[in-house]
């Protein structure tokens, strides 16, 4: 094993403390890309131990079916996507899922939704007597009815959600923001106040693709949420926008959208997040995550720093 | 659940490809893991460029374990098979695969119809072959136990050279004598349909043929039937009725937009009737291959 210059083994440099929990990356599989955290394990190679943490699919109380076809679509340097949280309900996956996956490789986050301020606190009760590592809450989704974005949106709205989570359980909260929202710091600010442990900065932007010979929206839900690539920029804004809010508080940020490289996961550190997403990365490349752990470790040693944690929110502004 | 390693990423090398009428390409990759593991109605997801975020689902045409490649056949139709028709051999594509569930022979219906329409041929094809080595395995006492028949229909131009037949089906029309010939070189009947007056092609749809053939059968022969296929939805449909009404089992292959492919995002799911309700399916990994019965009614 290779040591840096402080005598830290190479592989302790990516572990992050998040919330009190040990990462032993700082990446995160992002939720709505992974299943229930074992899909990707059909994939020769890949390892849920090559990232800190694995955030489910999104969960409700019922069951729901989800949206019709199509569900996904490609767009410049991205995708569009509207599954409609398709998920088993909440008991189904604390009885049968959970049971079943292997905690020592990885610390495992619900994702929570909701249509009422009420049913995303049973959620996160339920979820609270569980194995369950921490409790991200949803208040961002775009692809459903009600709830998701109508919440995120709304600072009064967020806030009331967050209180009602934060009675329902001792777990890490991470509070998961939208990027359809005109000032995110204060949402943020009012998510902190209502007892947040953390946020995931940023859910997906809504978009649309259109189907020019038919005239009809590709995406079965007419619109979708926007990921990948193309939305980077607008997801490094956000969270330097959030870390200038959190940063007093010790508020840790799970930076997101359009990670693919180390190098993006770097500027996202930069930014202020303490961990990094990848969610639709994995679908072009599947083993992308060691690569990045590789491409940050050699980050930090060519920088002579012994801990990735060194990096957040460093980054210098032109005057 | 645990599920095992059983999908690879391959940095596959271009053998060849090939270029055929109807803006069609057969592309043969050097990928010995996916090969080793492939079966009828598997696909492989690809990337066909750098410059487009996600990769293309491609079904498996045929598979050579023993030299290690897989053959796919596709037809342009928007930009990442319009930028993988320009990738050329010694070039490498990162291939993944072999995903989703196969077609399943039944020992019980030793007499599979199969049906594939434009660029649902492919599995056929691979199906085809999996009964082709399943006749000419050395087994004591037993020779040719699999009766098969592949009847494809296309709009574009077939992407082999159709051949005429030099295997008889009393059943079908004596004009309708286009063959793949593959098919014929594997002593496999085969015949083609169109509606584009191609020669030797039955003149209206595959289904048509199918009918025929089926309705000729005596009740002993009928009970051995059992369809498989893969195409447009429409002809699905039609074959999911046929089968219906012959009383006969079918498995049909489907297609939706994909994000991963290996079930993480269920984004091509497919709504399918179970014994404990309607549900929502993955077709990368509950499929493609599913009972006709569950999702046509
Ligand atoms: C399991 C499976 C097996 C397939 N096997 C074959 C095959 O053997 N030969 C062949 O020619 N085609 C096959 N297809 C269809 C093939 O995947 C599409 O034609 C291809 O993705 C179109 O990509 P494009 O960028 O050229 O077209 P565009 O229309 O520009 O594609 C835009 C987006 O829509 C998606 N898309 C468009 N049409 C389809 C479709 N029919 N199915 C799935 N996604 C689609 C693309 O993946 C892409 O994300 C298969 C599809 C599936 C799901
Ligand atoms: C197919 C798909 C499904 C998603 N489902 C959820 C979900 O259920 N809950 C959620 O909070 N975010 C969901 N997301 C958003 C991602 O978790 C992530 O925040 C977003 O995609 C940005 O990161 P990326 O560009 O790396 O994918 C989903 C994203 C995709 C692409
Ligand atoms: S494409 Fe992601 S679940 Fe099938």
């Amino acid at each position: 094993m290779t040591e840096t210059r402080d005598g830290k083994a190479a592989s302790d440099m990516l572990a992050v403390d998040f919330c009190g929990m040990d990462f032993a990356t700082p990446l995160v599989l992002l939720s709505g890309c992974v299943g229930f955290g074992e899909e990707y394990t059909r994939v020769a190679g890949f390892s849920n131990r090559d990232v800190g943490a694995v955030c489910l699919k999104g969960t409700t109380l019922e069951p729901r079916l989800g949206n019709p076809p199509h569900r996904v679509c490609e767009t410049p340097m991205g995708m569009l996507n509207a599954i409609g949280l398709q998920n088993p309900g909440v008991r189904h996956v604390v009885e049968e899922i959970l049971p079943g996956l292997d905690f020592s490789e990885t610390r495992f986050i619900a994702n929570v939704s909701g249509s009422t301020v009420e049913e995303y606190a049973e959620v996160t009760r339920i979820f609270d007597d569980s194995p369950i590592d921490a409790i991200e809450i949803n208040i961002s989704c775009p692809n459903v009815k009600e709830g998701g974005v109508a919440f995120g949106n709304d600072p009064d709205m967020s806030a009331r959600v967050v209180e009602v989570c934060r009675a329902a359980t001792r777990k890490p909260l991470i509070t998961k923001l939208s990027p359809n929202q005109t000032d995110i710091a204060e949402n943020a600010r009012r998510c902190i106040e209502a007892g947040t442990d953390a946020f995931a900065v940023i859910n997906t932007l809504m978009g649309m693709a259109i189907d020019i010979e038919s005239r009809t929206p590709v995406i079965g839900n007419n619109q979708g949420g926007l990921s990948g690539p193309a939305i980077k920029p607008v997801a490094l804004l956000k969270v330097h926008q959030v870390y200038q809010v959190c940063r007093g508080h010790g508020i840790p940020i799970i930076g997101q959208g359009g990670v693919a490289s180390a190098e993006d996961a770097l500027e996202f550190l930069i930014a202020g997040a303490s961990a990094v997403g990848v969610g639709t990365a994995l679908f072009y490349d599947p083993l992308v995550c060691p690569r990045i752990n590789e491409g940050i470790r050699a980050y930090l040693q060519r920088h002579g720093l012994s801990e990735v944690g060194q990096l957040t929110g460093t980054l210098v502004l032109n005057d | 659940m645990k599920h095992r390693a059983s999908i690879f990423v391959e940095e596959a090398a271009i053998l060849s490809h090939e270029a055929c009428p109807g803006e069609q390409y057969i592309l043969r990759l050097q990928a010995p893991r996916t090969a080793a593991r492939a079966r009828a109605g598997a696909f492989v997801h690809l990337q066909c460029d750098a410059l487009l975020p996600m990769r293309r689902p491609l079904s498996i045409m045929r598979a050579d374990a023993g030299a290690g490649w897989i053959e796919l056949l596709y037809r342009v139709v928007g930009a990442g098979t319009r930028r993988l028709a320009q990738r050329r051999p010694g070039e490498r594509l990162s291939v993944l695969g072999p995903i989703g569930r196969p077609f399943t022979l039944h020992d019980s219906h030793p007499r599979p119809l199969l049906i594939g329409g434009g660029v649902g041929i492919p599995p056929m094809i691979f199906l085809a072959q999996e009964i082709h080595q399943k006749n000419h395995r050395k087994l004591p006492g037993r020779t040719q136990p699999w009766h098969p028949l592949l009847l494809a229909g296309s709009e574009t131009p077939f992407p082999f050279k159709p051949r005429p037949s030099q295997i008889l089906i009393p059943s079908l029309p004596p004009e309708v004598i286009a063959a793949i010939p593959l098919m014929e070189d594997w002593g496999i009947p085969s015949r083609l349909a169109s509606g584009q007056g191609f020669p030797g092609c039955h003149d209206g749809y595959v289904t048509e043929l199918a009918r025929l053939w089926l309705a000729a059968l005596d009740e002993t022969a009928l009970a051995e039937v059992e369809i498989f296929a893969c195409g447009p939805h429409p002809m699905l449909a039609a074959c999911a009725r046929l089968a219906r009404e012959f009383g006969r089992p079918c498995q049909v292959s489907l297609e939706e937009f994909m994000a991963c492919a290996v079930g993480g995002c269920a984004g091509c799911t497919v709504a399918v009737r179970t014994p404990r309700g309607p549900a929502m399916q993955r077709v990368c990994v509950d499929g493609p291959v599913f009972d006709a019965e569950t999702v046509f009614r």
